[in-house]
């Protein structure tokens, strides 16, 4: 009976989601960059990407390179094109971490109450409180920069908002009578939260999941402002959109409008994709509009 | 109520305690040995040892790890690695014109308020015309303006509001109490254009939560006009959310942004945290992890308290 | 809900109108006889002992004074007294030197005088100050400028830690012997001395000063100078203003050959001609130009980026020049390098593999990139301007040739990089550090050497150096006075890290001929020393010499005496500002 009505949820979410023209546009953009970050990484498109050329350096656009080059005489667009593979990476990686931290704590904690709760909302306030440059930024010192810090560093300081949600909805849910029917049943504690509650609690996640993914690929621009960013030489909006602060006073624009406009394009379809899902998923909101 | 803001105010210790222990673990472990920096280019493993005992980073962790208790309770967090200015000047100024806090809060409050009147605004009229062509493209250019990287504003503002047209000094600051807005200006616009967007979208949430809410129905039942449900009845009842949303923001604008803050030369706290992390200048990032954690805590308790006394559905447990 | 709309625009009008009205109350003040100029980075202490990086140096020798000084314009430098009545004395040993006061100098008014009233400088001013750089317990990072040098200074230091002295215990070597005279006895010769004694280090502080403000004395500096601290916000800006009890002072009668005749219009009068010099802190380089742009800032180093847009074949571009603008070229003492550390077991035991690094990298491309052509490809580790500098020397290793590094390569054992390791390269995280490494890079791979990237802070950086745990890394030394010694001590084997010699270059014959070399004055015998020198580090190559950065400055049109060399950095005192340029030019910006 749970099941079924989980189902229908579901079903009745990606129904309204199909319905919705704009959101099924941005979910083809999205599917779109997924390729073309997939393409990069297995060397389909653009595989001359770390081709340099001293003589061409800062080189206006032109037939042969549409976006220009950069200082080292490589291309912009396919610098670009390889920064949709840096930025989905890091959204996943970083995101994909926080949102396993976050849902698993979040569930432990409102699942089981008491000590391990009391335990798991102090650690959360804590990581909360600290401002979030100041730990990001610590976490780079120690393991020194590279894509897979900031993945991790994100991971590991993104969470708490995710963790918070969580909690909530398992005390929610930790006193509904299908658990306890479960319970009742002898379902073991590991059980009821992973095959009970959670799939009951997971559109949040995804929810969650989908706009942690937009202030990720947005924050790698910040930190590569700060030198926290990713290894020297990675093709990377951040580094790109950075560097831009030097470039334009020598009338370099294209490395700056190629990777906003790149990046500018993936962050309002996941905005606006998000909004759908939102819509789609969220029963409360269900009614509206 | 008494109880539960004592229960509050007796839970920051052990949070406290674990802002203590993760800064520390992660600034003493980590960012370099600042003793090798202030000895300079000619200096010996002796005099570099000295350096290191009278700050306090020689000797085992837990007796390091005592030296930074000692500082946090008496509030006095020594002397910046970096400048060898007092790390509580460096805050909180040497007098209150002056002082870097000010200078954060003077560009943040009035643009954070700004933000606030005219996101709540945009939010209700969205709200009225919902589902319309308004709203939706008001909303695309919204997740469209926060879909840009906040550097890209920042470089162009600064160049064709500051340099171009002239309308604003390109950067700095007076401590003159008029003249300074004419230095703030811009970057309160920047401001307000960076965060008006996630603003506007947030207030429509709200709002929409509201509207279809069973009091709105019964009112509209009851035949009162539109306008008036607005304003009366949806206004009114996302005071709760807007507050909590205020008083959480608060601590945030006081540490400052440290973009527009590096892009103005604006000698606010932003700027010196972003310093601080380019020079592992632990005395000034700990005071700072310190102070802000300390008012975040301070705000939280009082948004929560604030959600209390506005709305007697919540209980305090 | 016209009433939001309504919001809307008086708001933008409220904002626009504060700026307009405050705009207008601000004209007034624009026009005042001061110099403003802007800093990358924050000033620390303004305080003699503590004057270790170029822009606390800079500032704090605007309010302090030294014993001697080099000349406003001649060039290569001279050094002139400035506190001192003349040039010291020397024993016939070389080991004595005697330097008499100029009388009637005054210490700059401030609260720690009696009545307020600055008091007469003396000699044994001097010797306190000098003890206070040296005392362990400030960690000064100017010790080095008499440390070792000069008699009884290391006792003096080591019982000062075991707290066994006191600023009342002589040391033998530096001692005033009455009030005006100070003697400094040398345990061997050391030629730099009357140099040391230019630099903002040693200058004087008085002894009342120090004890009233205590550890505050950072902030409160109190020198002979022309100009006084009236203001200083932290990293927003340090106002000086004139000394009004400055002794009379003149400007240079003698100019340099290449001086147009118009830089000695000023010649014998009184100086300083400004009323107020401003630092201003400003880190972004878009920033900086904008405001120098709008006449905010008077003199400007310019930033690489906006290079190709204001200067074309060493020429200012019209319309900058059109709008009063001037531009400086000066060579200066500097050079930047890549050090290898030679303490790794490959690239410290492998000759010709160095000799291929140096090879595969094109400098020449570097310095178009990085430096837009604003200085010269180096080849050696002596800079142009100093002494030991030789125009006509080439480093055989600085051509830059793939094919024969990859010859090398083969004959080090490492045929295309066969059997490397990847190398580490140390850099800072600005941008342009990051750009530099890659390029690096993509040099290093012409010849199949794998060069990882990694980016660090400062502190990060400067203590990798020092433990000896970097491998490969560029880094810059820019002269502390005009003696090629200065760079050579880079290299020194006694030097080693965590000395100034971090590649930890140790050779047998390169320790003897510094050693002999700094017995030496200045002279043809020093000179081909110095060669000698400069040829076994060409070879060895423990770092390859880059480039030496020029200096391009702009200046607006009513910025007149203008001269800049990174050595002398009390200049601004000689400045003078066009009134009537200024209330013409800076209106048109």
């Amino acid at each position: 009976m749970i099941r079924k009505s989980q189902n229908s949820l579901w079903n009745d979410a990606f129904q309204r989601l199909k319905k919705n023209k704009l959101s099924m546009v941005c979910l083809f953009i999205i599917i779109a960059y997924i390729i073309l970050a997939l393409g990069c990484k297995l060397g389909l498109f653009f595989p001359s990407f770390n081709e340099t050329n001293n003589a061409i350096s800062y080189q206006a656009p032109s037939a042969e390179h549409w976006f220009g080059t950069d200082f080292m005489g490589r291309d912009v667009m396919a610098r670009a094109a390889h920064g949709t593979l840096t930025s989905l990476t890091v959204g996943l990686w970083g995101t994909g971490l926080a949102v396993i931290i976050g849902t698993l704590l979040g569930s432990l904690a409102g699942y089981f109450g008491k000590l391990v709760d009391e335990g798991i909302v102090w650690l959360y306030t804590t990581i909360d409180t600290i401002p979030y440059i100041l730990l990001v930024s610590a976490f780079s010192l120690v393991l020194g920069p590279s894509l897979y810090t900031l993945c991790i560093a994100i991971g590991l300081t993104t969470w708490v908002g995710l963790c918070r949600v969580v909690r909530a909805e398992f005390i929610k849910h930790r006193e509904k009578e299908y658990v306890q029917a479960a319970s009742s049943i002898g379902a073991s504690h590991a059980r009821r939260i992973f095959t009970h509650i959670l799939p009951n609690v997971f559109h949040i996640v995804l929810i969650q999941f989908s706009l942690g993914f937009v202030s990720t690929i947005k924050s790698e621009v910040i930190l590569s402002f700060l030198g926290l960013g990713v290894e020297p030489g990675t093709p990377s909006w951040g580094v790109m959109i950075n560097n831009a602060k030097q470039e334009l006073a020598r009338g370099v624009w294209w490395g700056l409008a190629s990777a906003t406009l790149l990046m500018f394009v993936l962050v309002l379809a996941f905005n606006l994709f998000n909004d759908a899902l939102r819509d789609a998923l969220d029963p409360k909101l269900k009614n509206k509009s | 109520m008494l109880k539960y803001a004592i229960r509050r105010i007796l839970y920051m210790f052990p949070i406290l305690l674990g802002i203590t222990l993760v800064t520390f673990l992660l600034f003493n472990v980590a960012g370099g040995d600042p003793a090798v920096q202030m000895a300079g280019k000619y200096a010996t493993e002796a005099e570099i040892e000295a350096i290191r005992k009278d700050l306090g980073t020689s000797g085992p962790l837990y007796v390091q790890f005592g030296n930074y208790i000692k500082q946090i309770v008496t509030f006095d967090f020594g002397r910046s690695w970096a400048t060898k200015q007092e790390v509580t000047r460096m805050i909180f100024g040497e007098e209150f014109r002056t002082s870097p806090m000010l200078v954060s809060v003077s560009l943040t409050f009035p643009a954070f308020f700004i933000t606030l009147v005219l996101a709540i605004s945009i939010g209700l009229l969205l709200t009225f015309y919902r589902g319309g062509v308004l709203d939706k493209s008001i909303m695309v250019v919204c997740l469209g303006a926060i879909s840009i990287s906040s550097l890209v504003y920042i470089l162009f503002l600064q160049y064709y509001l500051g340099y171009k047209l002239g309308l604003f000094p390109i950067s700095g600051i007076s401590y003159d109490w008029v003249d300074k807005w004419n230095y703030l200006a811009l970057p309160i616009i920047i401001f307000v254009a960076l965060s008006l967007g996630s603003n506007v979208l947030f207030f429509r949430t709200i709002f929409l939560d509201e509207v279809f809410q069973d009091y709105v129905r019964t009112a509209r039942a009851k035949g009162l006009s539109n306008k008036v449900v607005m304003f009366r009845h949806v206004l009114r009842n996302a005071l709760i959310p807007i507050i909590t949303l205020v008083v959480i923001q608060i601590p945030f604008l006081i540490t400052g942004t440290l973009l527009i803050e590096s892009f103005f030369s604006l000698p606010g706290l932003g700027g010196l945290i972003y310093n601080a992390i380019n020079n592992a200048d632990f005395p000034v990032i700990k005071a700072m992890t310190f102070i802000s954690a300390v008012l975040y805590m301070f705000f939280q308790l009082l948004s929560d308290i604030l959600y209390a006394v506005v709305d007697p559905k919540v209980q305090l447990k | 809900m016209g009433c939001i709309k309504q919001i809307i625009t008086s708001l933008t009008i409220g904002l626009l109108s504060i700026s307009m009205f405050t705009a207008c109350t601000s004209d007034k003040k624009k026009f005042e006889n001061s110099i403003s100029i802007a800093y990358g980075s924050d000033v620390k202490a303004l305080d003699p002992v503590f004057a270790e990086d170029y822009y606390a140096s800079q500032v704090s020798s605007q309010i302090f004074e030294t014993l001697y000084e080099y000349h406003y314009l001649k060039r290569p430098l001279v050094v002139q007294p400035l506190l001192a009545e003349s040039m010291p004395k020397i024993s016939e040993d070389g080991l004595t030197y005697t330097i008499k006061l100029k009388k009637g100098i005054f210490f700059q008014d401030n609260e720690a005088f009696k009545e307020g009233k600055g008091r007469e400088l003396t000699a044994e001013d001097f010797i306190y100050s000098w003890k206070r750089l040296l005392d362990p317990a400030n960690k000064s990072q100017g010790t080095w400028v008499f440390d070792g040098k000069v008699k009884g200074v290391s006792d003096w230091r080591e019982k000062m830690r075991k707290g066994l002295a006191d600023y009342d215990t002589p040391i033998e070597g530096l001692q005033a012997t009455d009030k005006n005279t100070i003697q400094i006895k040398l345990e061997k010769p050391y030629h730099q001395l009357i140099y040391v004694l230019a630099m903002t280090y040693t200058a004087p502080t008085a002894k009342e000063v120090v004890d009233k403000y205590g550890e505050e004395i950072i902030n409160h500096p109190v020198g002979t100078g022309p100009f006084i601290l009236k203001d200083w916000i932290k990293s927003n800006k340090i106002v000086l203003v004139k000394n009004p009890n400055f002794r009379d002072m003149t400007y240079p009668t003698e100019k340099d050959e290449e001086d147009p005749e118009s830089m000695l219009k000023d010649a014998g009068k009184k100086i300083p001609f400004v009323d107020k010099l401003v630092f201003n802190i400003i880190t972004e380089d878009q920033t900086r130009w904008l405001n120098f742009m709008k006449g905010n800032l008077d003199i400007l180093s310019i930033p690489k980026d906006n290079f190709d847009s204001s200067i074309a074949n060493d020429q200012i571009v019209t319309d900058l020049a059109d709008k009063g603008l001037e531009l400086h070229v000066n060579t200066e003492p500097d050079l930047t390098y890549i050090a290898m550390n030679m303490k790794d077991p490959i690239l410290g035991k492998n000759k010709k593999l160095r000799q291929a690094i140096t090879l595969a990298y094109n400098t020449d491309a570097a310095l178009k990139k990085f430096y837009n052509d604003r200085g010269i490809v180096a080849q050696s580790i002596i800079p142009p301007t100093i002494d030991g500098y030789d125009p006509s020397f080439k480093n055989p290793y600085k051509d830059f040739d793939v094919e024969k590094a990859k010859k090398l390569m083969v004959e080090a054992g490492y045929p295309n990089g066969k059997g490397l390791p990847e190398f580490e390269f140390a850099t800072t995280s600005s941008s342009t550090a990051v750009q530099m490494a890659e390029f690096f890079k993509d040099q290093m791979s012409q010849i199949g050497i794998n060069i990882k990237i990694v980016p660090n802070s400062w502190p990060q950086f400067t203590q990798k150096i020092h433990d000896a745990k970097a491998q490969i890394w560029g880094i810059a030394w820019v002269s502390d006075y005009p003696d090629a010694e200065n760079f050579l001590q880079l290299l020194y084997g006694e030097n080693v890290s965590p000395g100034p010699n971090g590649s930890n270059f140790v050779n047998a014959e390169y320790d003897k001929l510094y050693k002999q070399a700094l017995l030496l004055p200045s002279g043809e015998k020093r000179t081909k020393l110095y060669h000698k020198m400069r040829d076994i580090a060409s070879e060895e190559l423990p770092m390859i010499p880059m480039i030496h950065r020029q200096g391009y400055y702009l200046t607006h049109g009513w910025i007149e005496n203008f001269k800049r060399h990174i050595t002398i950095s009390d200049n601004f005192k000689y400045i003078r500002v066009n009134m009537d340029k200024k209330k013409k030019l800076k209106p048109e910006l």
